[in-house]
């Protein structure tokens, strides 16, 4: 079977569906797979008959029999497109396209899909392929994709993004620490004159920084994970689309806790340092 | 002292802390205001380049648009009855296709070629050097117009011959090459960084593939006469050709609006809101925790005289200023931060070098400056509660004992 854009290439004509329906055997009307879109957007049903035509005014409708209904692949490069699609038998596509002026239309085909035994052996295969059929572009689907492009401009995009997220919340903290070792001056001055190092409170205050970074990222993976299921469900439903938008992976994971660990504990560092160079008596002076 | 005056000593007496707040505020400010920048950059910038050309109506076969729908049939014959129309001032075919041009004997390179009728001085392109195509009266003649990239690639000089193979289609065999003469190197609006495109006459064009006097074109360029508007003239061609979709750049734009560009609109909303989320976040808490810290102090004033209005405008004055200075530094960071972004994204094959996705309007301005205001509002909100509901003497008596 094979995909047409009903927008592009074919016009399709409901309403004069039922006049086939009548005159033509259903058995030997051909069968076609809509889109799930496209039955929800026209109200149809698993056996309507309806006519496809290969004219924007639709004319010369040839009649088929709606076999099953089918998810389109997502696809982020048709992200708000209306995905009215529709697949047919090759030879029946081949027939309603035909061009009666250019015989090679019906020995033409947009590509062939081919699979290989042993997937490592494609490119070696493709190489092959283009050696020995000039003018024909043999790729393997495993190689490096054109069509990957935009995303890994996307991907480049959302990393710029959270260096700059990254840095504002680095700065938030760094306030946040500020004042709240502000608020502990007294209690440093105490423990300085007590006899406590500078060393000792130094690490102290470390170790806290590590507890409050570390339990801050699992709080945020939690929330990303807890927030994960909701994006999806939103964007799903305003484009119409299975595709995945936020997956929290492991990696992702791992490297926010890589990000967001040392950071907290910078800046609990440097927070605490500028109080600890302070003189003891200042720290507690009223 | 004023409330202002009040507020803006509170904030010096702790540059460090004020400073950082400042800050913060520079940085989700910057990312807010190139958001708003963002949300409609690439629909501003689009209508830009549309209207660049001097068309303002594009005619197409069905409304699937030029690129990957049908061609419409009979192109000269339609274009001729919509420059007729009196609410038109020009109508020009053009045909759009893949080819590969060589110089004779090298080798040869992909290109976008565009051929196009000419009825006026009006086309989509600028001429940097050379001269235009001739008139359409020699309509057929090898002439051709070559980007700069193209000319780089073929190192094609003014005059140079070029062979031409056109695709002319799916399923049509590869016919022989037309050999063109390149008379001058244009910029075309559309085009991006990579991309190697030239212009011939469309007869000349359509002549390369053979095409048995089918006469089609992939759109027709209109422009309207000056005074009736674009939408008039688009309710004249649907009129007079209905079976012919017409849509002005306004209509074009406004689909894409919602079809392809709603993915930067989208993160732009919700980038917004969380950095809006945050800086009211970051506010609330560097205010609250100020407050506690100056509970004391806040009572003594208020024992002293200071109203609950007085106190309450000394904090909203406080976080008026951390969010106005924060908000002006975002501008100029806002502006670094998005030809930085900006550049990232049109390193996206296929956009062309005059599309940006980051676009200045004055209204991003203003919903920048309200969206702002309203943070630093609604963060002072909690602040102002705490020192409006303080019980004076209570908290002067805890301040003596502790």
């Amino acid at each position: 079977m094979r995909a047409a854009t009903i927008a592009g290439l074919l016009a399709i004509a409901l309403a004069a569906g039922s006049a086939f329906a009548g005159a033509i055997p259903a058995d030997s009307i051909p069968t076609i797979l809509v889109s799930r879109q496209l039955r929800e957007a026209q109200g149809l049903a698993i056996g309507d008959i309806v006519s496809l035509s290969s004219d924007p005014t639709g004319a010369h409708p040839q009649p088929f029999r709606i076999a099953g209904s089918y998810e389109p692949m997502p696809n982020p490069m048709l992200l708000g497109a209306s995905r009215h699609e529709v697949r047919l038998h090759l030879p029946d596509l081949m027939t309603l396209t035909s061009d009666e002026t250019n015989p090679l239309a019906s020995e033409s085909v947009d590509a062939i899909n081919v699979a290989v035994p042993a997937p490592t052996d494609a490119g070696a295969l493709a190489q092959r392929l283009a050696s020995r059929i000039p003018g024909l572009v043999v790729r393997s689907t495993s190689a490096n994709d054109d069509r990957a492009a935009p995303f890994v401009v996307l991907e480049r995009f959302h990393l710029a993004i959270a260096i700059v997220t990254v840095i504002a919340s680095s700065i938030f903290l760094l306030a946040l620490m500020l004042m709240l070792v502000d608020e502990r001056r007294e209690t440093v001055g105490i423990l300085r004159l007590i006899g406590v190092r500078r060393r000792r409170i130094l690490l102290h205050v470390l170790a806290e920084g590590v507890v409050v970074a570390a339990a801050g990222a699992l709080f945020g993976i939690v929330l990303s994970v807890a927030f994960e299921g909701g994006i999806n469900r939103f964007f799903q439903w305003r484009y119409d689309t299975s595709l995945v938008f936020v997956r929290i992976t492991p990696a992702i994971a791992l490297r926010s806790i890589t990000f967001a660990v040392p950071l907290g504990v910078a800046a609990t560092f440097a927070s605490s340092w500028t109080l600890l160079r302070r003189e003891m008596f200042l720290l507690i002076r009223r | 002292m004023n409330a202002f005056a009040f507020a803006a000593r509170s904030l010096i007496r702790q540059p460090g802390r004020s400073a950082l707040g400042i800050l913060g505020i520079a940085a989700v400010g910057a990312l807010l205001f190139d958001m708003l920048l963002l949300s409609r950059g690439l629909v501003v910038s689009f209508r830009d380049l549309l209207d660049r050309d001097g068309f303002d109506i594009r005619v197409t076969a069905t409304d699937a648009g030029p690129i990957g729908g049908p061609r419409l049939p009979h192109a000269s014959p339609i274009a001729a009855e919509v420059a007729a129309l009196p609410e038109v001032a020009d109508a020009v075919p053009i045909l759009m296709s893949d080819a590969e041009a060589s110089h004779p004997g090298g080798p040869p390179v992909a290109i976008s070629l565009l051929g196009i009728d000419a009825r006026s001085g009006r086309h989509p392109w600028t001429i940097s050097s050379g001269h235009d195509l001739e008139d359409v009266a020699a309509g057929t003649s090898g002439e051709l117009l070559v980007n700069q990239a193209l000319a780089a690639s073929l190192t094609a000089a003014l005059g140079d011959e070029i062979a031409i193979r056109v695709r002319c289609g799916p399923g049509r065999a590869p016919l022989p090459p037309s050999t063109f003469r390149v008379v001058g190197v244009a910029e075309f609006p559309f085009d991006d960084a990579v991309q190697l495109s030239g212009v011939v006459r469309r007869a000349r064009m359509a002549g390369a593939c053979d095409a048995d006097g089918r006469d089609e074109a992939d759109m027709i360029l209109v422009s309207s006469r000056q005074g009736g508007g674009p939408d008039a003239a688009v309710s004249a061609i649907r009129r007079r050709r209905p079976d012919v979709h017409a849509a002005t750049n306004e209509q074009i734009v406004a689909r894409l609006a919602v079809s392809r560009f709603t993915y930067f609109r989208q993160i732009s909303t919700v980038l917004s809101t969380i950095t809006l989320l945050f800086g009211f976040l970051l506010i609330t808490v560097l205010l609250t925790v100020s407050v506690n810290q100056r509970l004391g102090e806040i009572a003594a004033v208020r024992a002293l005289g200071f109203s609950r209005a007085r106190v309450a405008a000394d904090v909203l004055w406080q976080s008026a200023l951390l969010v106005g200075i924060g908000g002006l530094l975002a501008l100029p960071v806002g502006v670094v931060l998005s030809i930085w972004l900006d550049a990232i994204l049109k390193t996206m094959p296929g956009i062309p070098i005059a599309l940006h996705f980051f676009v200045f309007e004055p209204r991003s301005l203003l919903l920048h400056a309200v969206l702002l205001a309203v943070t630093a509002v609604l963060a002072a909100a909690y602040p102002i509660a705490l020192v409006t509901t303080l019980p004076i003497a209570t908290t002067l008596r805890n301040e003596v004992v502790s």
